[in-house]
C-alpha cells in the first residue's frame, strides 16, 4: 500500500541534506543567542575564511571521487606564494599570477599525477611525500621568513577585496563550484572520475582509460591549490611558508561531511561547499560564543564521527529496507 | 546457417597450468549456444579470450570469415563481441542510463553530455529487454537480476552480435532465470548469436540450439539439440571413472556424534537451511559446483561468515558464532585461498605455523617448546623447507597448505574442514595431503572436505554431500553410488 503523501525516503536525499539542515539550524540559533552574529562583517569574514579551504576541497573531492588523495594542497598553497612573492617583482602582476599557477601546476600535478595516476602508487604515500617537499622548499628559499608584497588590486580581489558589493573570494568560488559541478555532471571526464572511483575494474572493461582519468585529478587538485596559495596572498598581503599548515585535514574533513566518501565513486561538489561552510560556520559561532579555539577542534572531531555514524546507519537502514522489499516481491 | 565466430586451436596456459589445449568452439548467428564442461575444463577461459580478456598463446579467431585478433577489451566490442561476466561488472552508485553507455557512449548536446536524450535511448534498450526501470535510479537499487540485465542492455546498446553469459542464472530465482531466458530467446530471434555457459542440466537442455562439451581444457564434442540428453552431455563432461581410493573397513561399532549443523540459513542469501551431521574419524566430501554456497557455509560454521539462523553443536554443547569460540570448541577450518585467507605470506614459517595458539599461557610458549612444535610438524607432514625463519611465501603451495593444516592441528580439534584443500597444488603434494586426512580420520577426528573435483571426492571420503544452488541436494554413502548421482544433485538434474 502507498501512502497518499509522498515523503522523500531518507536513502533518496543527497549525502549532504543532514549537514545543510544542521547549518541551518545554527545560523538560527546563533541568529537568536548572538544578534553580532548576522551582522554584516560577520557573514562576510564567514564568507571569506571559508572560501580557500572550499577551493582547496573542490580539488580534494575530484582526488577523493577517484578513491585517492591529495595531502600535499596545504603545502602547495604556501609554495605558491612563495613563489608568487620571488615572480612578482620581475614582471608585470598578472603575469607573474599566471606563470605561478601554470608552473604549480605542471610541477605539482606532474610529479602527483605521474606517480599516482601513471605508476599506480599510492596516493595517500606520494601525497604525503609533495606535502613535505613543497612545504620544506618554502622553507628553504625563504628561510623561514615571512614575505610581504605589494600586491595590488587584482590579487587583493581574489583573496579579499570586493567586485561592487559582493567579496572577491565569493565569486571564486562561485566560478570554480559552478565549473567543477558542470564538468564532473556533463563532461566525459567526469563520470569517468565516479566510474574509475566506483568500480575501477568494470571502467577499464568499458574502454575507459583509467590511468589519464587518476592522472588528470592531481593537476586539477594542483591548479586548485595554487589558485588559493594566490587567494592567501591576496588576503595577507604577504607569503608566508607556514601557510595553510595543516588545513588539508581541515579540507578531508569537510568534504567527507559534505558526503563525499573516501573509497571513492560518491559525492558532490555541493556536499563540500556545505560542509566546509558549516565547518567555518561552527568555528565562526565558538569565536563569538567566547569559546577557546581548542575546542573547536573537538567540536570537529566530533562532527566529523557523527557524519559517518549516521552515514552508516542510513545505508543499513536503507538496505534492510531493499531487502525487506525484495523478499515481499519473491513472496508475491 | 553461416558461421559468426569461429574459434580453431585455441591454447593457453597459465604459468605452468595448461587452460586450454587446442580448444575450438564454431558460433553460429542466432542461436543459443551451450559451453558444457566440468569446473576447471577451460570454458571461461574460452569466453574471456573470445572477449578479449585474455591473449591466447596460439590458435585462430574468425568474425564473419576473416581472421582476427584481439589485444584489448575494446576491439572486442568494436568487433560486436561483449561478455556479460560472472561477477557484475557494473559502477554501482552511477544511475541505470550510465551504466548502459559507460565508456563515453552517452549522448552529447551543446553542454556536454544530453541527460535527457542518454536516459530516453536508454529506455529504448531497457525496454528491449522488457525491463520497466527509472534510468535516473542508482543501479545499486535494482535487484541482481535486474542488473544484469542492465549488463545486457550494456551489450545491446553497443550494438553486439555476439553476446557471451558466462553462468548468467547462477545466482538467480527459477523466476528471474525464466524472465531471463525469454530475454535471451528474443535476441536470438533477432540474430544475435549468444554462448552461454550454465551449470544447471534442465536449464542447457531448455534453451540451447546446439552445444560444445569441454573436458580437461579440450574439445570433446559438439552437436545440434537433436539427440541430445542428460546422459550424453554427462559421459561427456565427466572425466574417465575416477578410481576408489583404498580405505581400511571401518569397524561396526556405533559412529560417534561430533558435530551438528541445524538448520542454518546465512544472511547474504549463498544458502538456506542446512542441516547435517559428522560422526567421529569419518572424512566427508561436500560436492557441488562453484556458487552452490559451499565456502560460505563452512565459513559460517567457524563463525566468519554472517548467518541468520540455526546452530553449530559439537560434542552435544551449541557454540556461539565466533570463530574463537568455535575454535575452542575443536572445530577449525583450512581456508579455500591460501594467499587471501590462510597464509601472511611476509612472515616466516614458524610464525604461520604457531598463529592459533597465542593464547596459550606463557609458560608452554617458551623458545623451545615453540621450537619443537615446529619441527614435530615439520618432520611429520615432510614439509620441504630451507629453515621455519624463511618466509612462508618461499614455500611451495602444497607445503604452505601442510603448515596451515599442520598450524589447525596445533589447536587439537575435534573436527577438520577443509575448503578446496588442494586447489593449485601439484599431484605429488595432493597424494601427501590425501594420506595426511586418511591418518587423522583414523586417529578419530572428523573431517568435511570440500571440493570442486569430483575426483578427489571419491578418492578421499566415505560419505558424500552434494549442494545445488544453497541446499543440500543429496547424502550419500560412498559405497553405494556412481559419479553420475552426484553430478546430477550437484546440478540440479534430479531431485
Amino acid at each position: 500500500m502507498r501512502s497518499l503523501i509522498k515523503v522523500p525516503r531518507l536513502s533518496t536525499l543527497p549525502a549532504w541534506f543532514g549537514v545543510l539542515v544542521l547549518e541551518i539550524l545554527l545560523l538560527v540559533y546563533m541568529v537568536i543567542t548572538q544578534p553580532v552574529f548576522f551582522s554584516s562583517s560577520n557573514i562576510s569574514n564567514i564568507v571569506r575564511s571559508s572560501a580557500i579551504p572550499i577551493i582547496l576541497g573542490i580539488g580534494m573531492t575530484f582526488t577523493i571521487l577517484t578513491a585517492g588523495i591529495d595531502l600535499s594542497v596545504g603545502s602547495v598553497l604556501a609554495f605558491t606564494g612563495i613563489l608568487l612573492s620571488g615572480l612578482i617583482t620581475h614582471m608585470p602582476r598578472v603575469t607573474a599570477v599566471l606563470l605561478t599557477i601554470v608552473i604549480t601546476t605542471i610541477v605539482v600535478g606532474g610529479i602527483n599525477g605521474i606517480l599516482i595516476g601513471k605508476l599506480g602508487l599510492n596516493s595517500f604515500v606520494i601525497t604525503l611525500g609533495t606535502l613535505g617537499i613543497f612545504r620544506g622548499i618554502a622553507y628553504l628559499v625563504t628561510n623561514g621568513t615571512t614575505q610581504s608584497m605589494d600586491t595590488g588590486k587584482l590579487i587583493n580581489t581574489l583573496g579579499d577585496g570586493n567586485v561592487g558589493p559582493v567579496p572577491g573570494p565569493f565569486l571564486v568560488v562561485l566560478v570554480v563550484a559552478g565549473v567543477s559541478i558542470w564538468a564532473l555532471k556533463s563532461t566525459y571526464f567526469g563520470r569517468d572520475v565516479y566510474a574509475v572511483g566506483g568500480n575501477e575494474f568494470a571502467a577499464r572493461l568499458a574502454g575507459i582509460f583509467t590511468s589519464r582519468v587518476k592522472m588528470t585529478v592531481y593537476f586539477i587538485s594542483a591548479l586548485l591549490a595554487a589558485l588559493a596559495g594566490i587567494m592567501q596572498v591576496g588576503r595577507l598581503q604577504s607569503a608566508a611558508p607556514t601557510a595553510g599548515a595543516g588545513i588539508e585535514l581541515a579540507v578531508v574533513a569537510g568534504v567527507l561531511l559534505g558526503g563525499t566518501r573516501l573509497s571513492g565513486g560518491v559525492g558532490s561538489i555541493t556536499g563540500t561547499v556545505i560542509g566546509l561552510l558549516f565547518l567555518q560556520t561552527v568555528q565562526n559561532s565558538l569565536t563569538i560564543q567566547g569559546v577557546s579555539s581548542y575546542w573547536q577542534q573537538v567540536v570537529t572531531g566530533v562532527l566529523l564521527g557523527a557524519a559517518v555514524l549516521f552515514e552508516r546507519f542510513r545505508v543499513q537502514y536503507s538496505g534492510r529496507r531493499k531487502s525487506r522489499e525484495e523478499n515481499n516481491v519473491t513472496k508475491e | 546457417m553461416t558461421s559468426r565466430v569461429s574459434m580453431v586451436g585455441i591454447t593457453k596456459h597459465f604459468d605452468a597450468v595448461k587452460a586450454l589445449q587446442g580448444a575450438s568452439l564454431e558460433l553460429h548467428a542466432g542461436e543459443i549456444h551451450t559451453l558444457a564442461g566440468e569446473n576447471g575444463s577451460g570454458k571461461s577461459t574460452l569466453l574471456k579470450i573470445l572477449a578479449g580478456v585474455i591473449r591466447p598463446d596460439d590458435g585462430t579467431i574468425a568474425i564473419d570469415g576473416s581472421k582476427i585478433t584481439f589485444s584489448k577489451v575494446r576491439d572486442a566490442i568494436s568487433h560486436g563481441v561483449s561478455m556479460v561476466s560472472q561477477e557484475l561488472s557494473l559502477v554501482p552508485h552511477l544511475s541505470i542510463a550510465e551504466n548502459v553507455f559507460l565508456g563515453h557512449k552517452q549522448s552529447r548536446g551543446r553542454l556536454g553530455i544530453d541527460w535527457r536524450d542518454t536516459e530516453k535511448r536508454a529506455v529504448e534498450v531497457l525496454e528491449r529487454l522488457n525491463l520497466d526501470v527509472n534510468p535516473k535510479d542508482e543501479v545499486s537499487s535494482l535487484p541482481q537480476h535486474e542488473q544484469q540485465l542492465v549488463e545486457i542492455a550494456r551489450a545491446m546498446a553497443a550494438d553486439s552480435k555476439v553476446l557471451l553469459l558466462d553462468e548468467p542464472t547462477s545466482s538467480l530465482a527459477p523466476n528471474e532465470v525464466s524472465a531471463l531466458f525469454k530475454v535471451v530467446r528474443q535476441l536470438r530471434d533477432e540474430g544475435v548469436a549468444i554462448v552461454m555457459i550454465s551449470h544447471r542440466m534442465s536449464e542447457m537442455l531448455d534453451i540451447s540450439d546446439r552445444f560444445t562439451v569441454l573436458r580437461d581444457s579440450k574439445f570433446i564434442d559438439t552437436s545440434t539439440r537433436e539427440g541430445v540428453t542428460e546422459d550424453w552431455l554427462i559421459e561427456r563432461m565427466v572425466l574417465n571413472k575416477p578410481k576408489r581410493g583404498v580405505r581400511a573397513t571401518q569397524s561396526n561399532e556405533k559412529p560417534e556424534l561430533i558435530l551438528e549443523v541445524k538448520g542454518m540459513t546465512d544472511r547474504a542469501g549463498a544458502f538456506q537451511n542446512i542441516s547435517f551431521n559428522l560422526y567421529k574419524g569419518e572424512i566427508v566430501g561436500l560436492a557441488g559446483l562453484a556458487g552452490a554456497g559451499r565456502t560460505e557455509l563452512v565459513e559460517a560454521i567457524v563463525g566468519l561468515h554472517p548467518r541468520e539462523s540455526g546452530d553449530v553443536v559439537v560434542a552435544g554443547q551449541i557454540v556461539a558464532h565466533s570463530t574463537r569460540a568455535t575454535m575452542n570448541a575443536g572445530v577449525v577450518l583450512v581456508p579455500d585461498d591460501r594467499r587471501q585467507k590462510s597464509t601472511i605470506h611476509d612472515m616466516s614459517i614458524r610464525d604461520n605455523l604457531l598463529l592459533s595458539i597465542h593464547g596459550r599461557p606463557q609458560k608452554q610458549r617458551s623458545k623451545k617448546a615453540e621450537e619443537k612444535i615446529v619441527s614435530d610438524w615439520v618432520s611429520k607432514f615432510k614439509i620441504k623447507m630451507s629453515h621455519p625463519d624463511a618466509p612462508i611465501s618461499s614455500l611451495s603451495g602444497g607445503n604452505q597448505q601442510k603448515v596451515v593444516i599442520a598450524r589447525c592441528l596445533e589447536t587439537k580439534p575435534k573436527v577438520l574442514i577443509l575448503d578446496e584443500a588442494t586447489r593449485g597444488i601439484d599431484l605429488g603434494a595432493k597424494a601427501e595431503i590425501y594420506q595426511i586426512l586418511r591418518e587423522l580420520a583414523a586417529e578419530g577426528l572428523a573431517i568435511l572436505c570440500v571440493s570442486s573435483e569430483l575426483s578427489e571426492i571419491f578418492e578421499i571420503s566415505d560419505r558424500v554431500l552434494v549442494m545445488h544452488a544453497g541446499d543440500l541436494t543429496a547424502d550419500l554413502d560412498r559405497s553405494s553410488i556412481e559419479e553420475s548421482d552426484v553430478v546430477s544433485a550437484a546440478t540440479g538434474a534430479r531431485k
